[in-house]
C-alpha cells in the first residue's frame, strides 16, 4: 500500500502532465529541450526568491499577512520572468525563422509556436508540481500518512497532490494563452494570465484557517477550469482564422 | 504540407541527455532503495582508491573532515593522471590490442563483480526467490554479452549503448558508497582535472586525442556513441546544434564541408590499410557482421565498414548535412586500475570525423550519477535541482562543442553547475519550499 500510494499521489499531481509530455513533447527533441530549458528557468527564480526570503523564515507568526507579502512578491517575480522567458522566446522564433528559410523549408506553423509555448508552460508547471509536491512525497513511499491540523479532514499528501495539479493546469495553459497574448498585442490575454496566477496564489492563503481548504481547493479548481477554457477558446479561435485566411488566400 | 523544422532540430542533444538521464534515474532508484536497507552500517568499512588517506568518521570536525577530503581527492587525481599517463604511453607505442583487452577485462571485472554484488544486494533487499545456480548462470551471461559488446561492432549498437550505461550505473552506485565530504571535493577536483587534462597543452588527455585523431582510429576507450539506432532519412539534422547557438555555423559552412569530405576519403583509403593491417582477419570479412568471437581485428574493419556504408549514405542524400561529422566528439574514458577497488581516468577526446555523432565518455556518465546520487542521500528536492543543474550544464558543453569543434571536457560546466545547485538548493530552497507548502501555499 505504501509504495503504491505515493505514486498515486505523484501521479495526481503529475499524471495529466506526463500524458502530455509523453503524447505531444516526447516525439519533439526541441521540445524536450524547452521544457527542460523552462524548468530550470523556473527552479532559478525559486531560488532567487528563497534566497531573498531566506532571512525571514521561517515564519513564527500566525498572522496571514506575510504569508500573503511573501506570495505576492514571488508571484511579481516570476510574471516578470515570463516576460523574460518571452523575450527570449521571439528571439529564438526569429533564429527558428532564419534557419528555416535557409534550408528551405517552411517556418514555424502556428501550431509549431502554440507547442513550444505548451511545452514553456508544461515546464513551469512540471517544476511547481515538483519542488512544491514531488519532493515532499518521500515520507509518504514509507508507512502511515501525515494530517495538518487546519485541513484534517484530508490526508496532507493527498492535498498537495491536488493542488499541485491545479497549479500544473494553470501554468501549462496560462503560458499558452500568455505567448499568445504577446504576439498578438492583446491586452486582455496579457493581463488575464498574472490576475490568474495571482488570484489563484491567493486563494491558498484560505487554507491556513482552520478547515480553509475544502472551500479553497474548490476555487482553485475554478480558477484551473477557467484557465483551461479560456486557452481552448484561444486557440480554437486562432485555428479557425488562420484556416480560413489559407482557404481566402 | 512539409514537415516543420521542428521535428528534427535537437536530435543530437537529445540523444545525449536522454542516456545520461536514465542513467542518473537508475542510480537514484539504486541508492534510494539500497540506501534504506543497508544504512550506515557498512558505509564506513570500504576503502578505496578515492579514500585511501583518509577515513570520514561523522564524529570528526568540519576542518578535519576538510582536510582529509582535500588529501583524498588529491591521491586520487594523482592516480588518475598516473593511469593516463601510462595509456597514452601504451597507445603511443601502438599497444592497442593490449589496451583493448584490458578494457574488457575491466569490464568483465566491473559488471561481474561489482555488478555482482549489486545485483545480489538488489535481490536481498527485494527477497527475490532465486537459486544461486541460476543467479550465477543469469549473472555470467550477462557479464560475457557486455565483454562482448564493449568494443566488437557486431553487436547491435542498441546494446552497447545499454550496457555502456549500465556500466555507469555500476560504477556510480559504488562511488555513492564515499563519504559525504570526500564526494564532494573529489567531485570538483576532477571537474578541474577534465579542464586542465584536455585544454591545457600537454594534458594527457589532450594527447590522447590528438594522438588518435592523427591515426584516425578509434580510441580503446569505454566511450557512449550517441549515434543513431535507426537511421533517419535526409532531413536538416546536420546543423541542428550549429543552429541552436544562432546560426554561427552559417559561415564556417562551406569549410566544413570540405573537411568532412576530406574525412571520408580519409577513412576510404583507411580501409584499405586497416584490411592489410588486420590481414590475419581479412579473410572472414564477409561474414563478419555479426559474428561475436570478436578479435580485435574484425571488429576494427567492421568499424571502417559501417562507417563507410554511412558515409555513402550520408553523400548522396544531402548536401546540407555537415556540422554533425563535424562535431569534435567528445569522448570520454574510463579505465579501472586492476585489483584494487577503482581507479579512473577520463579521456575526453575528439577524433574528428571518424564517426558521426556525440561521443560522451562513460567517466561523464559515471560522476553525473554520483553527484545526483549524493543528492539523492538528501532529498529528492536536492536531486531534481542536480539533475537539472547537470543536464543544463551538458547542454551548455555541447552547444560549446558545435562552437568550438574540438574535445570538450564534460565534467566542469555540469558539475559546477550541479555542485552549486546542491549548495543552493540544500541551504536556500529547501526552508522555503517545506515552511511554504507545509502550510498548503503554493503558488
Amino acid at each position: 500500500m505504501t509504495v503504491t500510494a505515493g505514486i498515486g499521489y505523484a501521479l495526481i499531481a503529475l499524471g495529466p502532465s506526463l500524458s502530455l509530455f509523453v503524447s505531444v513533447i516526447s516525439k519533439k527533441p526541441f521540445l524536450i529541450l524547452t521544457v527542460l530549458s523552462s524548468t530550470l528557468l523556473w527552479l532559478i527564480s525559486l531560488i532567487v526568491l528563497s534566497g531573498v526570503w531566506r532571512a525571514f523564515l521561517p515564519l513564527k507568526t500566525t498572522a496571514w499577512w506575510p504569508y500573503a507579502i511573501l506570495i505576492i512578491t514571488s508571484i511579481g517575480f516570476q510574471e516578470g520572468l515570463r516576460f523574460l522567458f518571452w523575450k527570449v522566446y521571439k528571439r529564438l522564433e526569429d533564429i527558428l525563422d532564419a534557419f528555416a528559410d535557409r534550408v528551405s523549408k517552411p517556418r514555424l506553423f502556428l501550431t509549431d509556436k502554440m507547442q513550444i509555448a505548451l511545452a514553456g508552460g508544461l515546464g513551469h508547471g512540471s517544476a511547481h508540481a515538483v519542488f512544491f509536491c514531488l519532493s515532499l512525497l518521500t515520507p509518504a513511499f514509507g508507512r502511515a500518512t501525515f494530517f495538518v491540523d487546519r485541513c484534517s479532514q484530508i490526508p496532507f499528501f493527498l492535498i498537495s497532490a491536488l493542488i499541485a495539479l491545479a497549479f500544473v493546469t494553470i501554468h501549462t495553459f496560462s503560458m499558452v494563452i500568455a505567448f499568445n497574448g504577446y504576439a498578438e498585442g492583446n491586452k486582455v490575454d496579457q493581463l488575464f494570465v498574472p490576475v490568474v496566477h495571482m488570484v489563484a496564489g491567493m486563494v491558498t492563503l484560505i487554507n491556513l484557517a482552520s478547515g480553509g481548504c475544502v472551500i479553497g481547493i474548490p476555487l482553485l479548481y475554478f480558477l484551473a477550469v477557467l484557465t483551461l477554457m479560456h486557452c481552448g477558446k484561444m486557440v480554437w479561435r486562432r485555428l479557425t482564422e488562420t484556416q480560413s485566411r489559407e482557404r481566402s488566400s | 504540407m512539409d514537415s516543420s523544422i521542428l521535428d528534427s532540430l535537437g536530435v543530437e542533444i537529445i540523444g545525449v541527455m536522454s542516456p545520461v538521464s536514465v542513467c542518473m534515474l537508475l542510480v537514484v532508484l539504486l541508492v534510494y532503495s539500497l540506501s534504506s536497507a543497508t544504512s550506515s552500517a557498512a558505509s564506513g568499512t570500504i576503502r578505496t582508491a578515492a579514500n585511501l588517506v583518509y577515513l570520514e568518521s561523522p564524529s570528526d570536525s568540519a576542518t578535519q573532515k576538510l582536510e582529509g577530503a582535500l588529501l583524498n581527492a588529491l591521491v586520487f587525481i594523482v592516480l588518475i593522471s598516473i593511469v593516463t599517463f601510462v595509456l597514452v604511453l601504451l597507445y603511443y607505442y601502438n599497444f592497442t590490442n593490449f589496451l583493448k583487452n584490458y578494457m574488457r577485462f575491466s569490464a568483465f571485472f566491473v559488471l561481474g563483480t561489482m555488478g555482482g554484488s549489486i545485483f545480489l544486494s538488489v535481490i536481498q533487499h527485494f527477497s527475490v526467490p532465486i537459486d544461486s545456480i541460476t543467479c550465477f548462470l543469469l549473472l555470467f551471461n550477462f557479464t560475457v554479452v557486455g565483454v562482448l559488446s564493449v568494443f566488437s561492432n557486431g553487436v547491435p549498437i542498441f546494446v552497447r549503448q545499454a550496457y555502456m550505461v549500465v556500466l555507469g550505473i555500476i560504477v556510480a552506485a559504488w562511488f555513492t558508497k564515499l563519504p559525504e565530504w570526500t564526494t564532494w571535493v573529489l567531485l570538483v577536483a576532477l571537474a578541474v582535472y577534465d579542464l586542465v587534462a584536455v585544454l591545457a597543452p600537454g594534458g594527457p588527455l589532450k594527447l590522447l586525442v590528438e594522438l588518435a585523431s592523427s591515426r584516425d582510429e578509434e580510441l580503446p576507450a569505454l566511450v557512449y556513441e550517441a549515434r543513431p539506432v535507426v537511421s533517419r532519412g535526409p532531413g536538416t539534422r546536420g546543423s541542428n546544434l550549429g543552429l541552436l547557438v544562432g546560426g554561427v555555423s552559417e559561415a564556417g559552412n562551406v569549410e566544413l564541408q570540405a573537411v568532412s569530405q576530406d574525412n571520408r576519403n580519409k577513412s576510404d583509403e583507411e580501409v584499405g590499410n586497416l584490411a592489410n593491417e588486420e590481414g590475419e582477419t581479412s579473410p572472414l570479412m564477409p561474414n563478419l557482421r555479426g559474428r561475436p568471437t570478436s578479435s580485435s581485428g574484425s571488429s576494427e574493419y567492421s568499424v571502417v565498414d559501417v562507417r563507410l556504408d554511412r558515409g555513402a549514405q550520408f553523400g548522396n542524400g544531402e548536401s546540407e548535412i555537415v556540422v554533425d561529422e563535424e562535431m569534435s566528439p567528445l569522448v570520454d574514458m574510463l579505465e579501472f586500475g586492476g585489483d584494487r577497488e577503482q581507479t579512473r581516468g577520463e579521456i575526453p577526446e575528439a577524433s574528428t570525423g571518424t564517426s558521426r555523432g556525440i561521443k560522451l565518455g562513460l567517466g561523464d556518465f559515471v560522476f553525473y550519477s554520483v553527484l545526483v546520487g549524493r543528492a539523492a542521500m538528501y532529498d529528492l528536492m536536492t536531486v531534481y535541482a542536480c539533475y537539472l543543474a547537470i543536464i543544463s550544464g551538458l547542454g551548455c558543453t555541447l552547444i560549446l562543442l558545435s562552437v568550438c569543434h574540438r574535445a570538450l571536457p564534460a565534467l566542469p560546466i555540469s558539475i559546477t553547475l550541479g555542485v552549486v545547485f546542491y549548495f543552493l538548493t540544500r541551504l536556500l530552497m529547501e526552508p522555503f519550499v517545506v515552511g511554504t507548502s507545509s502550510n498548503l501555499m503554493m503558488f
